[in-house]
């Protein structure tokens, strides 16, 4: 594929160490237009080894607001079900650069290791160094090593070390998205992290026009959307219950995910006057929030604001789904944050999860209509649209994004075809 | 006239380098762009933005404007953003002159954090 494309798929075997590499058919794009739609296609085609598969959407990491999104495809230790969870912050698009649109990590390693991937290259590295490591030491080490800080890093702790069934897969030092268990099968594949690192550069059909309606389509939504600015704001947006008061004062700096127009990720200082604007001497001043639920969740569990941001700093830092263990505390009534943590490694049965079928809860917030936030799901999944985003901006409408997809790539990307892959799916 | 930097403003978005990315390449890339936000302290969430100029280097920083003109020698105790180390060898800002849309990092600003000075 010519445009808005690598054009590369990787097929990385963790059992016997190959690495091969396919073209991204364009046949395959007019078919299963992209994201979620060809992780799907490829998780089939590799089905008897357990893959994981990364994916790109024809739009992530272009000029479109909101293209944060790439994706990881799994079966889901949690639910059984063929899976999708979303990569977002700034690793959706350091993958889309890398050099590849997909890959395929299959088999299991017989000893730790972490893939490497940049400029259309991927190695895999023996993870000694990392293995047994928090998710934050871990990420420092990669770094370290790499001699580069904007390595982003798909990573487990000890938790997917440990196979726990909440291990979740987080995005350098934080929560990511995944709420499905993906933690766990790379902690059974013994895979301790990705790397990745995005140099490259992204041919567009019809530069000129893309570039002017992308302008134009920003300029709409900025009038429309507002400034809903970080996760309090993000949070009463989609219907969840105020949580601004009690989080507010530690709220540092409001973050977005890679040309994501409204922030939807806070920065809170707990050991750090939120107010500094000089850099901190504080090795640790604070924590990124990423995920509204278990926000919600801890502060009904009665904990302060900053007992419950250091309690999520350390969830990420173990690897365990914030999410869950915020459910499991209430369920098991342990209210202490010395407790909760504690009952980290003892946390093993899945926690009561809404049904958002083959999509992560992450974007499930406040209480949305579950057809059209499946549908709203499934678009942003397969197009590359960050999917917190996409649900407060009507503007981003799928006529609008196919047609940016067809003036991109010079493919003709219907309707129809978005509603057959999107069928496809989600298996309705 | 130049441009215009509150980097307290910056959200960290990016739109700001891939815009500058597509003026120098004609293609969505990252490498070219003279404009960045430097966000290599992510712990600490200490985020702003580097403009590369003819002469200068400017860092607007959440506390306010740090202009360094280049060739001379910085402070040896300060610090430097892995972000600004490629910064040096890129284009110096034009303002998008050949563009009938104008400094493209302005226009894909979506917190107005960038403006005309």
């Amino acid at each position: 594929m010519e445009y808005l494309s690598s054009d590369k798929i990787a097929i990385v075997d963790l059992a016997t160490g190959d690495i091969t590499e396919e073209e991204l058919d364009e046949d395959l794009v007019l078919e299963k237009l992209g994201g979620a739609g060809i992780t799907t296609s490829l998780y089939h085609r590799f089905e008897g080894e357990d893959p994981i598969v990364l994916g790109t959407g024809v739009l992530t990491g272009s000029l479109i607001p909101g293209a944060a999104l790439s994706i990881m495809t799994a079966k889901s230790p949690l639910t059984g079900k063929l899976s999708h969870v979303p990569i977002v912050l700034a690793a959706g698009i350091e993958f889309k650069y890398s050099g590849f649109d997909y890959m395929v990590i299959k088999g299991a390693s017989d000893k730790p290791v972490y893939l490497w991937i940049h400029d259309g290259i991927v190695d895999i590295n023996d993870a000694a160094d990392v293995w047994g490591k928090d998710v934050w030491a871990a990420t420092d080490t990669i770094r370290e090593f790499m001699g580069d800080d904007l390595i982003q890093v798909l990573g487990i702790g000890k938790a997917g070390e440990d196979q726990s069934p909440l291990a979740t897969v987080c995005v350098n030092y934080w929560q990511g998205g995944d709420r499905l268990g993906f933690g766990t099968l790379f902690g059974k594949k013994n895979l301790k992290l990705i790397g990745i690192r995005g140099m490259g550069l992204l041919e567009i059909a019809e530069p000129e026009e893309f570039v002017e309606d992308c302008i134009e389509l920003l300029s709409t939504i900025k009038a429309s959307v507002g400034e809903k600015k970080g996760i309090t704001q993000m949070a009463a947006a989609l219907g969840a219950e105020d949580i601004g008061e009690w989080l507010d004062p530690l709220v540092h700096r409001h973050m977005a995910c890679f040309n994501t127009p409204n922030p939807t990720n806070s920065f809170v200082f707990t050991d750090e006057d939120p107010a500094r604007l000089e850099e901190s001497d504080v090795a640790e001043p604070g924590f990124l929030l990423t995920d509204i639920y278990p926000l919600i969740v801890l502060k009904r569990l009665g904990l302060s604001a900053k007992d419950a941001c250091t309690l999520l700093k350390d969830c990420a830092k173990y690897g365990i789904d914030a999410a869950a263990v915020a459910d499991l505390s209430e369920k098991n009534r342990t209210t202490t944050p010395d407790d909760i943590r504690k009952s980290f490694p003892e946390l093993k049965e899945p926690a009561q999860q809404p049904d958002t079928g083959v999509f992560s809860p992450w974007a499930w917030v406040g209480k949305p209509d579950a057809q059209s936030w499946q549908r709203r799901q499934a678009v942003s999944y397969i197009l590359g649209i960050h999917p917190l985003f996409a649900l407060t901006s009507s503007d981003l409408t799928e006529e609008k994004l196919l047609d940016m997809a067809s003036l991109g790539t010079e493919l003709e990307l219907t309707q129809e075809t978005l509603n057959e892959v999107i069928a496809d799916v989600t298996g309705k | 006239m130049g441009i215009k930097i509150d980097g307290l403003l910056c959200t960290g978005c990016m739109a700001c380098e891939l815009a500058c990315g597509y003026h120098r390449d004609d293609a969505f890339a990252l490498l070219s762009s003279c404009i960045v936000p430097y966000r290599g302290r992510e712990k600490k969430n200490y985020l702003g933005v580097i403009l590369k100029e003819e002469d200068s280097l400017v860092a607007a920083r959440p506390e306010g404007l740090e202009v360094n003109k280049i060739g001379e020698e910085q402070d040896p105790d300060k610090e430097a953003d892995a972000s600004a180390k490629p910064m040096l060898l890129r284009e110096s800002c034009d303002l998008c002159e050949d563009m009938d849309e104008g400094p493209l990092c302005i226009k894909f600003c979506p917190v107005n954090a960038i403006s005309m000075a």
